[in-house]
């Protein structure tokens, strides 16, 4: 692996570490992942990708406590989950993929609540706080509306909220545009990215366009980590991404077939300067 | 069939402080055999329009016609045998203890023998590439295949029309373009699919009409290239990329797919 454990998570810090972790689900005869290691640095920027079943899901809820390993160890914040749930939740916020299930109060603003009501917090300070993550997933306006009239995108931002109200420093985002249009997908990722350095992300995804800007890309694959490399190196490695049943998002595979590099391209805009560079010389040349 | 909606309105918790008006008035028609992608940002009515398709929902005003004839009027298992209606994250309602008794559990309330359910059992598992999964229990099985083993469940009532609400969300992108196949593979049989999506590339790959809607009204309807091509920020990668080159080569024209794309895009470097 590129980025060895360096110790930091005994130094204070705020990181996640995985250490030969191995889970299998009772009655299933293939771990769903096995002897995973990995760390996440205080601030970093972290995708996972990996086929269906290659154990993105169960990463994420063993980071949490929802599920404990059969081997090896999990420390967030220097904590075990398996030991301290509780405690880890504070620091580690996870927003998981289908919002239906998350969202238990009557009001947006109550739902947004939900989880400081758990955790002492002042009546003002809560206020704020949950006006502020209404704010910052620009759902203003919404407060008094009940999550079952809210479409299925407004409820995962509702979802969001919630979990920003919490303050953790860890955010696990399992496919957290899954459900969102085009506009609401720039916004959310315009607002993680102003959270950069500022939070430790690990961002769960099938849509590598998401992570193109991400300090590391981790793929699972079959339970096993099987790569941790940057977004350049991770998109111009068609071997890897052919076996992990990764596709290239429209505009990289546009940009491979003509023959300009996928990793440097990242928008329409992009690629179409590119194409009219190359076709006002390609005509000057001939 | 022919599957049409003519001024449909529907409103959230009438009569209260909570009322939504969530349809103002959609018209447009399933044609017999077509895949009609209905596209659409967060709130602007998808989900709710759906619904009316096979009268989970009752529209508050207009109605929904099935070859011409008042939907209302049919019994609703009937026409919810001939629309099927496959949900967001429809794997949250998998129930049975393995996949072949949870796709049998909907064909078994038609009243059919035994014999004809596990054909269409084995038939829409097979379809999904979901066949290695019968014995399996629906928990123990990944996101995808989940997702697989419940759309076949509303497959095996063989519908003439499948309405697909978000069918790809969540899944990893080979998955989605075995999905992807599967629809134009249904298209093919003679099956109407609707397919709504917030995904529009997947969308102008695999649509013969789209349908756009904007706060609970048709914003554009039409061909694919006929409804992107009018607002290219709110367009597919590929027409985003052919409508920024269109000012300059012009000759590039109105590509929506990707291979036609990709062809437009070589024809203009090699010219």
């Amino acid at each position: 692996m590129e980025h060895p454990g360096e110790g930091t998570r005994n130094g204070g810090s705020f990181v996640v570490s995985c250490e030969s972790v191995s889970f299998s689900y009772p009655g299933s005869g293939r771990p769903a992942l096995s002897d995973v290691s990995f760390e996440l640095r205080p601030g970093e920027y972290v995708g996972v990708v990996g086929p269906n079943g290659g154990g993105k899901s169960t990463l994420v809820r063993l980071l949490n406590g929802l599920l404990k390993p059969d081997s090896g160890r999990v420390l967030v914040s220097g904590r075990d989950p398996a030991t301290e749930p509780f405690e880890v939740r504070k620091h580690l916020g996870i927003l998981f993929q289908d919002p239906e299930n998350g969202l238990v109060a009557p009001f947006v603003e109550d739902d947004v609540a939900f989880g400081l009501e758990n955790l002492g917090v002042p009546r003002k300070e809560m206020r704020d706080r949950v006006a502020g993550a209404i704010r910052a997933v620009g759902l203003e306006g919404f407060e008094r509306r009940e999550p079952d009239t809210l479409s299925g995108g407004e409820k995962q931002r509702v979802a969001l909220a919630g979990l920003l109200a919490v303050e953790p420093d860890i955010l696990v985002l399992d496919e957290p545009t899954s459900m969102l249009d085009a506009a609401g997908r720039r916004e959310v990722l315009a607002y993680l990215e102003t959270l950069r350095a500022e939070k430790t992300v690990l961002h769960v995804t099938h849509h590598l366009e998401e992570l193109v800007r991400s300090d590391r890309i981790l793929v699972l694959n079959g339970g096993e980590l099987v790569a941790d490399k940057t977004p350049e190196r991770f998109l111009s490695d068609a071997d890897l991404l052919r076996e992990n049943r990764l596709v290239l998002p429209v505009v990289q595979r546009l940009a491979l077939e003509i023959g300009l590099s996928p990793a440097r391209l990242r928008t329409p805009e992009t690629l179409a300067e590119a194409i009219l560079a190359k076709t006002e010389s390609g005509t000057r040349a001939g | 069939m022919r599957l049409e909606l003519r001024d449909v309105r529907y409103v959230y918790a009438p009569g209260t402080p909570f009322e939504v008006e969530a349809l103002r008035g959609v018209s447009l028609v399933v044609e017999p055999g077509e895949v009609l992608g209905i596209v659409g940002g967060t709130g602007s009515g998808k989900s709710t329009l759906v619904q009316h398709m096979n009268l989970l929902l009752t529209p508050t005003g207009g109605e929904v016609l099935v070859d011409g004839v008042d939907a209302t009027t049919l019994k609703k298992s009937e026409l919810r045998r001939r629309v099927g209606l496959v949900f967001q994250f429809p794997e949250s309602a998998l129930f049975a203890p393995t996949v072949e008794e949870d796709v049998a559990f909907a064909p078994r309330q038609l009243g059919l023998d035994e014999e004809e359910v596990q054909e269409r059992v084995l038939e829409s598992l097979r379809a999904l590439e979901a066949g290695e999964l019968a014995a399996r229990s629906p928990f123990a099985l990944s996101g995808g295949e989940k997702r697989r083993a419940a759309i076949a469940g509303v497959l095996a009532m063989k519908p003439e029309v499948l309405v697909l609400d978000e069918p790809t969300a969540g899944l990893d992108p080979a998955t989605r373009e075995d999905l992807l196949a599967l629809i134009l593979g249904l298209r093919n049989a003679g099956i109407s699919v609707v397919l709504v999506s917030h995904d529009l590339d997947e969308v102008a790959e695999v649509a013969d009409r789209v349908c756009a809607l904007q706060e609970g009204r048709v914003r554009a309807i039409g061909t694919p290239a006929e409804v992107f091509y009018r607002e290219p920020a709110q367009a597919p990668a590929t027409v985003r990329v052919a409508s920024l080159l269109r000012e300059s080569k012009p000759e590039i024209g109105a590509p929506v797919r990707f291979a036609e794309t990709l062809d437009a895009l070589r024809a203009l470097q090699g010219a």
